[in-house]
């Protein structure tokens, strides 16, 4: 459809042209494209943080607290993703609950302050100033990685599950300290889950478009955003599809460098054992 | 080595098969084709809460409802053939733009006995002349909804959100490009349905500077931003201020003086429909002047049906975010479809507007 | 899983405090916001904005609201079905991948990763021309009418599983399987005690994702959904325009309970087999 060209308001003539692709290379389509991006890596970076640890701690768990572990991680993922922004944006507000739970914390600060005589101090600002957590990349972030987290942990911990802990054992009965076991042991084995993790995560970040519109401000519009536009309101399905693939291309073409790179990697290997 | 298991290959060649014949099976099952039903495709609570029951005790048809969010959702979706829908809501702009495809049936006046109870002014829409593909079925505006006690005076113009830096970073627009550029037009004291694309460039322009000022291009839930007080002013539909001032008494509507956008959503039948007779019983009976106020009062949306609106008492009959003053009503234009060109400059202007 | 030497072992994670904490806060955060739903899902207001008082009236309108109870069922249905399909589609192209060489296999692999990439409403809009072009007859009778709905959700779904199961299977050594035909295992035998054992927590895992992913899916539902198949959350999403009322709320808390209720059973259900099966 992307090679195809709008004719009247609903008719698509399919004549293989390009004219779609020469408009997507427009500077505004670059800029978000390179937005989106960036966004998406920082999401993918700060999820990748926050899973290694949790899914450690859950494969190591007894099988009992494991499995509520697990469950509680997916619980979240069968709320309607719309609620679950919802409630976000309830919590990140202006007056939202944690800027009303950092209000309370204020004043009961300045109280205590009172209490010793050192209010005329302002040694914590005049007045509470309310954080902006909304409106703003940094809440579109935030949700991204609310949102995606859980598709970090779950392959992670799969492949965790999979090293067989007598490995580990033996590495330390040779003498290998915690650091060594990690880099030399663990690392390896689980990169295939953190690679499924980052594709995951990674690619529908790019694509989303419901979490910049709802957490974002005035300036957090996505590819995303664009491409449901040209497929809604801009009634302009062969140049949404344009935009889609080349977002397809962008996206098949990091996935072929991490190829190379891996291949790279392993013959690097290779050769220094030998 | 290939060979040995060559099992999980039959297994996997087995389910698609199994799938596929699963799919083949399918279509023997259709029938069942009852006349005696209705296919009502319609916003989310626009509809009494009666109302379809109280059809069916009169008519003997069932209604079948269901949901779509907004009108480009009803678009796509119909854009492909009709998928069964019997009555579409779609709004003024739509239903234009949904005739020009030819998506729509022409309604049989005929049979719509109920037709002398519109109120004369919405008999000859510019959208849909003389009423041959569509019936109305309520209206609005676009205005500033705004938190009456936080703001010094009254944002009765334009220039409060989109060109004043005031209240910066208290300001929610709509993020849908039409309304909003259209508006900007309105206040630069073009028309909204111009075609100049000098004119489209100013409006561009105001849009970019004031973008600093603005906290947000809100998805149709500037109510909620300004009832959370998020923002104190926020362009919005009057009907979605209009409930909120329902529950938050310091929340007022207004439509700026240099005019805004009337909108109208009206009943259609789609191409194709299944049911057309249980279509026109349809409309004929939320035209009826009790049907009508009922309807009204469920909603609290202005009602184009006269002797439904003769029914309702003074509270709804004066309320600023139902009706609005008349003088300002005629400043108000409506969205009209300008062509592929036209639309897709206001859609390269609002990516650019959201870029920079 | 009985095999491992847990308490023995001297590298124990769960031991370790930073580890703790890290779990405890990212537990905390994620469930903040459900907290505030099921909280507002008491609250007197039409909107989820202001605190206005206890009510548990929502919960009653809840009963009676029976389009939403439609919308709930045949989200229900259409999850577990398409879970099912799209586990066992799932797991199938990923043995083929795995143990295949064919032709193509490269490209196919690629091309298992374009539902994933594609921007959801791109999908939902192929998938609408789809089904229009191939004439997909619209049913009336009500399983039959959540068939599109099914197939489409299987289409995107299904990749998710492969691509789990994969992780998993490159996992899996060659040895053991031709050890297992060595001591004269037929074929069978091999899938059903060396395969599937091992494959089990992926299996789990996926279909789990797969459900998750259908429950929740609103774009592709939409468009691929004709009349009498409102699905929660294109019912949920209709209400943008009208603020979505505590109703939604009270009905995504009863989710969660269902769903609490469901696995403390099954967990308790799995301990007891596992202590069966120990003695």
């Amino acid at each position: 459809m992307s090679y195809g060209q709008k004719v009247n308001i609903i008719d698509i003539d399919y004549n293989w042209t390009l004219i779609n692709y020469a408009r997507a290379t427009d500077g505004v389509y670059f800029f978000t494209l390179f937005k989106s991006v960036i966004i998406s890596f920082i999401t993918t970076f700060l999820c990748l943080l926050i899973a290694t640890p949790v899914a450690f701690y859950i494969s190591f768990s007894s099988v009992r607290i494991k499995s509520i572990l697990l469950v509680s991680i997916l619980l979240p993922l069968w709320t309607n993703l719309l609620i679950r922004t919802y409630s976000l944006i309830a919590l990140l507000r202006t007056k939202g609950h944690v800027n009303n739970a950092l209000e309370n914390l204020w004043e009961s600060a300045n109280y205590f302050l009172n209490l010793f005589r050192l209010a005329n101090h302002n040694l914590i600002g005049e007045s509470f100033t309310p954080l902006s957590l909304m409106h703003n990349n940094f809440s579109v972030i935030l949700g991204l990685v609310y949102i995606y987290v859980p598709f970090m942990i779950i392959p992670i911990y799969l492949v965790l599950e999979k090293i067989d802990r007598n490995i580990l054992e033996a590495s330390y009965d040779l003498g290998a300290n915690h650091k060594v076991t990690f880099f030399k042991i663990i690392m390896p084995n689980i990169s295939v889950g953190i690679i499924s993790g980052i594709i995951l995560v990674f690619i529908p970040c790019l694509g989303s478009f419901i979490i910049p519109e709802l957490l974002g401000g005035a300036d957090s519009q996505m590819i995303g955003n664009i491409i449901e536009r040209q497929f809604k309101s801009a009634n302009d399905w062969p140049f949404g599809s344009a935009l889609s693939f080349i977002l397809i291309y962008i996206t098949i073409i990091i996935l072929g460098v991490r190829y190379v790179y891996s291949k790279l990697y392993s013959r690097l290997n290779q050769k220094g054992v030998s | 080595m290939r060979n040995k298991y060559h099992i999980s290959r039959r297994n996997f060649l087995a389910g698609t098969s199994a799938t596929a014949i699963g799919l083949t099976l399918m279509p023997f099952s259709l029938g069942a084709n009852d006349q005696d039903q209705l296919n009502f495709y319609n916003w989310d609570d626009y509809i009494g809460e009666d109302t379809l029951s109280d059809f069916a005790s009169i008519t003997g048809v069932k209604t079948n409802i269901d949901f779509f969010a907004d009108n480009d959702e009803l678009f796509s979706k119909l854009r492909e053939g009709n998928p069964g829908y019997d009555i579409i809501v779609p709004s003024d702009i739509y239903v234009e733009k949904m005739t020009k495809a030819g998506m729509l049936d022409r309604i049989d006046q005929d049979k719509i006995s109920n037709m002398g109870n519109i109120d004369v002014n919405f008999l000859n829409p510019i959208f849909d002349p003389n009423r041959d593909y569509s019936m109305p079925y309520m209206w609005g505006t676009i205005g500033i909804g705004y938190n009456k006690k936080q703001l010094r005076n009254t944002p009765d113009s334009w220039s409060h959100i989109y060109d004043s830096e005031i209240y910066s970073g208290n300001i929610s627009l709509l993020s849908e490009a039409t309304d909003v550029i259209a508006c900007a037009l309105k206040y630069l004291g073009y028309s909204a349905n111009t075609k100049s694309t000098k004119e489209y460039k100013e409006a561009e322009e105001l849009l970019i500077a004031q973008k600093k000022h603005i906290k947000v291009f809100a998805e149709d839930n500037g109510q909620d931003l300004l009832a959370s007080g998020d923002v104190l002013m926020a362009q919005e539909y009057n009907g979605d201020i209009a409930q909120v001032m329902l529950e938050d008494d310091n929340i007022s509507y207004i439509v700026p003086k240099e005019g805004s956008i009337i909108w109208e959503d009206c009943l259609c039948i789609p191409k194709d429909a299944p049911h057309k007779e249980n279509a026109h019983k349809f409309i004929d009976f939320i035209l009826r002047a009790d049907i009508g106020a009922e309807l009204a009062d469920y909603i609290q949306y202005a009602t184009p049906n006269k002797a439904a609106k003769d029914l309702m008492d003074d509270e709804y009959k004066s309320n600023p975010a139902i009706f609005p003053a008349d003088e300002t009503v005629k400043l108000c234009e409506n969205m009209l479809y300008q062509g592929e060109e036209v639309s897709r400059m206001i859609q390269d202007t609002w990516t650019r507007i959201l870029a920079s | 899983m009985s095999k491992r030497i847990r308490h023995y072992t001297p590298i124990n994670y769960t031991k370790n405090n930073t580890l703790k904490i890290i779990t405890f806060i990212f537990l905390v955060i994620l469930y903040l916001p459900i907290i505030n739903l099921i909280m507002f899902s008491f609250n007197d207001s039409k909107r989820n904005i202001v605190w206005r008082g206890f009510t548990s009236k929502y919960y009653e309108k809840l009963f009676e609201n029976e389009m939403l109870f439609l919308a709930f069922s045949n989200s229900i249905t259409i999850a577990i079905t398409s879970t099912i399909i799209s586990t066992f589609l799932g797991l199938t192209t990923a043995i083929a991948l795995w143990k295949f060489n064919f032709y193509l296999k490269k490209y196919y692999d690629v091309a298992l990763l374009f539902p994933i990439i594609i921007p959801e409403i791109c999908m939902g809009i192929s998938m609408l021309v789809f089904f229009s072009y191939i004439n997909w007859p619209n049913f009336q009778l009500w399983p039959f009418t959540l068939s599109s709905i099914i197939i489409a959700h299987v289409s995107f779904i299904f990749p998710f599983v492969a691509i789990i199961i994969r992780a998993r299977l490159s996992m899996l050594n060659n040895e053991i399987l031709e050890a297992g035909l060595d001591l004269g295992a037929n074929k069978y035998q091999v899938i059903r005690k060396i395969i599937i054992p091992f494959m089990s927590p992926a299996l789990v895992a996926s279909a789990l994702l797969a459900f998750t992913l259908s429950l929740d899916d609103f774009v592709v539902t939409f468009f691929t959904s004709g009349p009498n198949s409102v699905t929660l959350p294109v019912k949920i999403y209709s209400m943008v325009r009208f603020g979505i009322s505590p109703e939604i709320n009270a009905i995504s808390t009863l989710l969660i309970l269902i769903i609490i209720i469901c696995t403390y059973f099954a967990i308790r259900f799995l301990s007891k087999s596992n202590r069966e099966i120990i003695k």
